[in-house]
């Protein structure tokens, strides 16, 4: 998967190249609005992770310049601006997501992906993770072709990891990606985990290996190893 | 009081006084003048009968009365020198009544008899006199007082009018509106001054005012962005392998403060964008409709706490409200709710077409009734912003609407008085 990272800020850039390179994918960076048009132009992409602030202008130009090529780049919005406007006028434009500052490395890493899968496969493609296979747009899982069905938080869930395998994810991020606005409420990381052992539980009970590891005060992973 | 009237009482005690005291001394003076004057006129009339009496030869101790009040009355032998003044009454016969009368009184020896002579003046025209000239005093009094009041109310309203358009510019005046206040100009140099500095305090207040609130928006959006790059080293570092487990804690206690940083800029941004008329686009919205899809959505963290909830939604309820600003009136009111609600607590959902009421069971407040709805205030939950009901607060008045908290019968209860809103099939 190739990504086309258009940042200003170096160290936010730095950061993200590091963990979208970490989670498999190949990544370009731009730092300036010409610089983005100018890779555009020459490169394809699968997505373009586009900050809207630039030094030297409006960052929806390059979601402009893209269209007059057709092409089938995916494109999310990073935005300071936490609002409605920003994201209305964004998603207009032809973005496909929008995420604010301050935002979570493994919700960026699960923004891509999804809008990647929704441009080139409309959703219908598979996730396969050895013996469990998920189809994001229907809630259910085949363990071992066996049809297991999710709850819509499962569902959610097992994608989040399925996007961030062998990542720490914290708590504080699967709370924010399951329950957005609603994540301070008191009790959220009580029900990571008994959505966590729910699904841990129709994993194993089918005949896959417990492929989601707890990390003692920290949060959750999904790994083979 | 007002000023106006402040003043007029003061005028009219004071007039008042110095009228009575002034009138009295005059009063007694002209009183005084003409008794004196009554008193002269007898002692001359007696000069003159004396005189008359002298060239009298033919007397002879007759008993004479002259004109209406002068009386010659022989006596038979001389008894005193003394000269008495008396004021007496009389009958008169033309009036039929008595009326009051001065009467001299001495004796006089003539020719080597004794008289006894008695002259009486009128009295009545000084005690008239005396009642004129108290009337008349106190028409000049009252004349005076009313002139004097109603002169100073137009003389003061007249004078007074530029300070009372300023105080109604001032009353008028809306920090949230900010703009220019012009005052007029008036002839009084004390007003033009007050003006110009209220004018230049207006204009400072409104300046600060819009300063605090850029400031507020651009350093919220301006931190969002190193908050941004410290999470993100934050999770690197966490992705690694190689740290130990204290540094692990370290870095999610940070990670922790960096969450809390990060809504509290949410929570001000909110803030800032309601004052500054950013959501400005309203809709007829069906409130209950709404309600009950948000209660829907938090019904996870409603029965982990086993909350009976108990709604009861007139469905024709729409009110005229901006949607964004609604829904997030809803969450922070039904998430407040819940948070603060106990074990097997329950919550109270009413909406009817003046109110919308939502009641949750929990322990007595911390803070008063107004510091619920203040910026940061948060009772004694450590973990909370603090910024929720400010929120509320704010969407509230933006709205142009009322909320009520009020702790009863172990309910925390907040009223939403419903402005514009229609009742009507939705």
């Amino acid at each position: 998967m190739k990504i086309l990272i258009v940042e200003d800020e170096k160290q936010l850039l730095d950061s993200m190249m590091t963990f979208l390179k970490e989670s498999g994918m190949h990544c370009e960076k731009a730092t300036t609005l010409a610089e983005a048009i100018e890779k555009i132009d020459l490169y394809t992409y699968d997505a373009v992770v586009l900050d809207i602030g630039l030094p030297d202008g409006s960052g929806l130009k390059v979601i402009n310049e893209m269209q007059t090529k057709q092409n089938q780049t995916g494109i999310v919005i990073v935005s300071a601006k936490n609002s409605l406007d920003d994201r209305l006028v964004g998603l207009n434009f032809g973005a496909d997501d929008y995420i604010t500052k301050p935002f979570y490395m493994p919700e960026l890493v699960a923004r891509i992906k999804s809008v990647v899968r929704r441009r080139s496969f409309q959703g219908k493609n598979e996730i396969v993770f050895n013996e469990v296979r998920v189809i994001p747009d229907e809630m259910m899982m085949y363990v071992k072709d066996k049809l297991v069905s999710l709850t819509k938080k499962e569902h959610e869930l097992l994608l989040y990891f399925l996007s961030n395998q062998n990542k720490v994810l914290t708590k504080e991020s699967i709370a924010e990606h399951l329950w957005g606005d609603h994540a301070d409420m008191a009790d959220s990381f009580d029900f990571i985990y008994s959505h966590i052992k729910n699904l841990r539980k129709k994993m194993t009970d089918n005949g896959a290996n417990d492929y989601l590891k707890s990390i003692y005060g920290v949060g959750y992973k999904l790994s083979s190893e | 009081m007002k000023l106006l009237n402040l003043t007029n009482r003061y005028y009219i005690a004071i007039a008042l006084v110095l009228l009575m005291v002034s009138s009295a001394f005059l009063a007694y003076r002209v009183l005084y003048l003409v008794d004196n004057e009554v008193s002269e006129n007898i002692l001359y009339e007696k000069m003159e009968i004396e005189k008359q009496l002298s060239h009298q030869k033919n007397i002879q101790g007759k008993h004479i009365i002259f004109g209406d009040r002068i009386e010659v009355e022989p006596l038979e032998k001389f008894t005193t020198f003394r000269v008495r003044m008396i004021d007496t009454t009389f009958y008169d016969i033309n009036l039929k009544m008595r009326v009051p009368y001065r009467q001299l009184t001495y004796e006089q020896l003539l020719d080597g008899k004794s008289y006894r002579i008695k002259i009486a003046q009128r009295l009545t025209e000084t005690e008239r006199l005396a009642e004129g000239v108290l009337a008349t005093l106190l028409l000049v009094a009252l004349d005076i007082i009313a002139c004097f009041y109603f002169l100073n109310r137009w003389f003061s309203s007249k004078i007074w009018n530029p300070f009372y358009r300023a105080l109604n510019i001032l009353k008028t005046f809306d920090l949230q509106k900010g703009g220019a206040t012009t005052f007029q100009r008036s002839k009084v140099d004390e007003f033009n001054a007050l003006n110009a500095e209220l004018s230049k305090l207006t204009d400072k207040v409104s300046r600060d005012y819009r300063n605090l609130r850029e400031f507020t928006e651009n350093m919220s959006h301006e931190t969002q962005t190193p908050l941004a790059i410290i999470r993100s080293k934050l999770e690197l570092l966490l992705q690694g392998s190689n740290l130990t487990e204290t540094q692990v804690q370290q870095v999610l206690s940070t990670l922790d403060s960096v969450n809390r940083l990060s809504k509290m800029n949410k929570g001000l941004i909110m803030l800032t964008r309601i004052e500054n008329e950013q959501y400005a686009g309203m809709q007829m919205l069906p409130m209950g409709k709404m309600l009950r899809k948000q209660v829907d959505d938090l019904e996870m963290f409603i029965s982990s706490k086993n909350i009976q909830v108990h709604i009861d939604i007139d469905e024709n309820v729409l009110v005229r409200m901006n949607q964004h600003l609604a829904e997030i009136l809803i969450t922070n009111l039904l998430s407040n709710a819940i948070k603060y609600n106990r074990e097997n607590g329950d919550l109270f959902v009413r909406l009817s077409a003046d109110t919308l009421e939502i009641a949750n069971s929990g322990i007595p407040p911390v803070l008063s009734n107004d510091e619920i709805f203040d910026r940061f205030k948060k009772g004694d939950s450590p973990d909370s912003i603090g910024l929720g009901l400010a929120i509320v607060r704010k969407i509230i008045d933006h709205w142009g609407s009322r909320i009520k908290y009020e702790y009863k019968a172990d309910l925390h209860t907040f009223t939403i008085t419903l402005p514009n809103r229609v009742v009507g099939k939705v």
